[in-house]
């Protein structure tokens, strides 16, 4: 047992370390570090230069044209860059649709758009919750009926994260209606140019537009943008679920908002209020817990030997985590969270801020995030998953 | 960054996993607790397995070992609620093989490594509570000679310890001395505690010492930080047992016609279990890789340990107890021992509250694993 890094680790840290304090241009790093909004063009720009390192699919294997890294590497990766202030790479094309095109994707699917994804050139979204089918994913109803050569697409998704910049859009979709309802799903890739697809905001909570409605009337898309074989899109979509490891837990980014809540509370004088201080610590211990978690996963991928199946508890664990540390951003602010200036939130703004400008955004995150604890798997799903581990 | 084990550690965990399970049995420990908490024979017997030498250097007759093997023989030891005091064999073996002079150490570490000598921590004062730093018990000296004064208290086994390890007051500083049992000026009032194992009160007057350093708080917080880093791991293999109950138990009893692993707030309940025995295992081995780092790093690291530890045998203590229902009261029941050996650990070297001030002390601007 060793909790060091090895020299090579550590060598590869250091490289990536020095990489991005060249790279990551300043005015996106001050807006992560701020909580501020972030554009189209910002994880454009961003997504494009580790493009052309051959790093926005840094999970990728060698034979796909990625760095084909350890785990451990991907973990330091991910860290140097939470750190430095990086966006949270768009994971729906890299992370997410490139493993499934490239385990289940013809070697054509894999040649046409492996690239785009690749160079970070084309947005992908997500087309998997449905207004009936949340938690329940697999009773989806959006239907692809085949006809010829083509699929027509009749159906409506919803909470689809960014759609509004979406060139393409993976979507589970209902080809059969026999048997359980697991085994009539077929995955489909959609242009989201073509005619009869609508995307239509939803404001959330925050003031945010970042989810959508997609709405498919008599979308007709060409048969050889089925992935795999018809009928078997749940197996690919739990295959891609098997690909977010340790990466649900995002302690990375949790330690660097660690960080913020302890600059912000002592520019605020909280900090010397024991009540609120140990409430610091509290979240100190639990970041410190889960980044061992983390490790212990990672570890037992290296070693091969076992596999440490508590997925489960990193989603439930870093979820709540980044509920809590910006809930004590808000709260550490006090009364002067409450203001909304919904343009305070864009960088450079020049108007009155009511409060301290770094002040204006923390309520507003503080709504944002609770999503964490809902998307990808509700906790209570986690939960049920966890209890099934144990319990059988 | 590797957590699996060695070959040699795996085997050091199973034999301590088939002594446990031979030699300490529910009904040996129950006739043990009746006896008043404490049997020598069988902590003789832990000394021929090794478990009383695992810190101590070879030249002075010990396995030259590391925290990790400790950890794995407390785990063990916690799995089946041992209650005599080995992690006071790592305490002292490992104190006094960092401070103490030659002399010393040849007079002591053969006898704790063997088991000859049973020597015990005797640190905790009524005014210190869980601090370090407040000390009443003074040291005298006269003629080269050093004698204390004082008295230390809830020390385990302590009326049945052969010497203790006692901080107290020289020339105004905390120093750390060796006194026998059995020498002048020096009584053991021992009771039973919560957990069925053995404590006293043990009072010094002007009690004939051995100085081990001067340097006596820095020894004594190394010396705690040891009982930290054992008694999460102690905690751990508590925690792990204390769930398997509780698993079987849900999948056997049945109410309304069904097993009580059907019943959704019983399954979430056990996730939330299940997800404080991971954290707590996680922090038990960064308790342990860390004793041996600097004595700032440790000592934050030890009450980071500590607070997660004590948070998770709380919860999962209490919610083991509560899904038993009826029977988890009863002392029939071997889960109610666990819950309450779950609670003194809790309650040993630092209570939540105390670990979690330590750790709001000990804040730095950045923080995680390696800091």
């Amino acid at each position: 047992m060793d909790l060091a890094f090895t020299p090579e680790e550590q060598k590869f840290r250091e490289d990536i370390h020095a990489w991005v304090k060249d790279n990551l241009p300043q005015d996106i790093s001050h807006k992560v570090h701020n909580s501020l909004h972030l554009s189209r063009e910002d994880h454009q720009r961003w997504a494009q230069i580790l493009g052309k390192k051959s790093w926005l699919g840094y999970g990728w294997p060698k034979q796909f044209g990625g760095p084909g890294w350890t785990a451990v590497q991907k973990h330091l990766f991910e860290e140097e860059l939470a750190l430095a202030g990086a966006p949270r790479v768009i994971p729906f094309g890299p992370v997410m649709v490139a493993p499934v095109i490239m385990a289940f994707g013809s070697p054509e699917q894999q040649q046409r758009f492996l690239p785009g994804i690749a160079s970070g050139e084309v947005w992908w979204s997500q087309g998997y919750s449905e207004p009936g089918s949340g938690s329940d994913l697999a009773s989806l109803k959006t239907r692809a009926e085949r006809k010829g050569d083509k699929y027509v697409v009749n159906g409506q998704k919803t909470w689809t994260t960014l759609a509004q910049y979406g060139e393409w859009i993976f979507c589970l979709v209902r080809t059969s209606t026999e048997g359980k309802p697991q085994t009539g799903i077929s995955f489909l890739l959609i242009d989201m140019k073509s005619p009869g697809v609508t995307v239509r905001p939803i404001t959330m909570l925050d003031g945010g537009h970042e989810v959508n409605e997609v709405f498919f009337d008599n979308v007709e898309v060409p048969a050889e943008n089925l992935i795999g074989e018809e009928n078997k899109g749940w197996t690919y979509a739990k295959h891609l679920l098997s690909h977010e490891r340790t990466n649900i837990a995002d302690v990375n980014r949790a330690k660097r908002e660690l960080e913020r809540v302890k600059r912000i509370a002592k520019s605020e004088s909280v900090w010397d209020d024991v009540r609120f201080r140990d409430e610091i610590a509290k979240l100190e211990v639990d970041i410190v817990a889960l980044e061992m978690l983390v490790l212990r996963v990672l570890s037992a991928e290296k070693s091969g030997k076992n596999s440490l199946d508590i997925a489960g508890l990193l989603k439930i664990k870093g979820s709540e985590i980044q509920q809590r540390y910006s809930e004590l951003m808000m709260l550490a602010v006090g009364p002067y969270a409450l203001p909304f200036i919904k343009e305070a939130m864009e960088a450079g703004w020049q108007g009155d801020y009511v409060g301290a400008a770094y002040a204006a955004p923390l309520a507003p995150t503080f709504f944002n995030m609770r999503k964490t604890t809902i998307y990808g798997g509700s906790n209570e799903v986690q939960r049920n998953i966890v209890a099934q581990t144990v319990l059988g | 960054m590797d957590f699996e084990f060695t070959e040699d550690q795996s085997q050091l965990r199973d034999a301590v996993h088939r002594w446990v399970d031979k030699g300490y049995s529910f009904e040996k420990r129950r006739a043990i607790v009746k006896e008043g908490g404490f049997d020598r024979g069988v902590y003789n017997q832990l000394a021929e397995l090794g478990l009383t030498a695992l810190y101590i250097p070879g030249d002075h007759g010990g396995m030259d070992m590391g925290p990790v093997e400790g950890m794995v023989v407390m785990e063990e030891l916690g799995r089946g609620i041992v209650m005599e005091p080995v992690s006071h064999a790592l305490i002292c073996g490992a104190t006094l093989s960092a401070y103490a002079p030659d002399a010393v150490k040849s007079q002591w570490l053969p006898k704790i490594a063997s088991g000859e000598a049973l020597v015990v921590l005797a640190h905790i004062e009524k005014k210190a509570r869980w601090k370090l730093n407040v000390c009443e018990t003074q040291a005298a000296q006269s003629g080269g000679a050093w004698t204390i004064s004082g008295a230390k208290g809830v020390v385990p086994a302590g009326d049945k310890a052969d010497a203790f390890i006692v901080p107290a007051i020289a020339n105004g500083k905390i120093a750390l001395f060796v006194v026998e049992r059995g020498a002048i000026g020096v009584a053991a009032r021992g009771y039973v505690t919560q957990d069925g194992s053995r404590a006293a009160e043990v009072t010094f007057h002007s009690s004939p010492a051995t100085l081990v350093t001067n340097d006596g708080l820095a020894a004594l917080e190394y010396a705690v930080d040891i009982g930290i880093a054992a008694t999460c791991a102690e905690g751990v293999g508590a925690i792990d047992k204390t769930m398997e109950l509780t698993v079987e138990y849900l999948n056997t009893r049945k109410q309304f016609g069904v097993a009580l692993s059907t019943f959704q707030a019983l399954r979430h309940r056990v996730a939330d279990m299940k997800m404080q025995q991971e954290l707590a295992r996680s922090m038990s081995y960064y308790a342990s890789l860390k004793l041996n780092a600097s004595a700032d790093e440790r000592r934050r690291a030890m009450a980071r340990a500590k607070y997660q530890l004590g948070v998770a045998m709380r919860f999962v203590g209490q919610q083991s107890v509560q899904m038993h229902g009826g029977i988890g009261v009863t002392d029939e029941y071997a889960g109610s021992h666990y819950f309450k050996k779950l609670t003194q650990l809790e309650m040993t070297f630092g209570d939540t509250l105390h670990h979690l001030g330590e750790v709001s002390a000990r804040m730095q601007d950045t923080a995680g694993v390696f800091a």
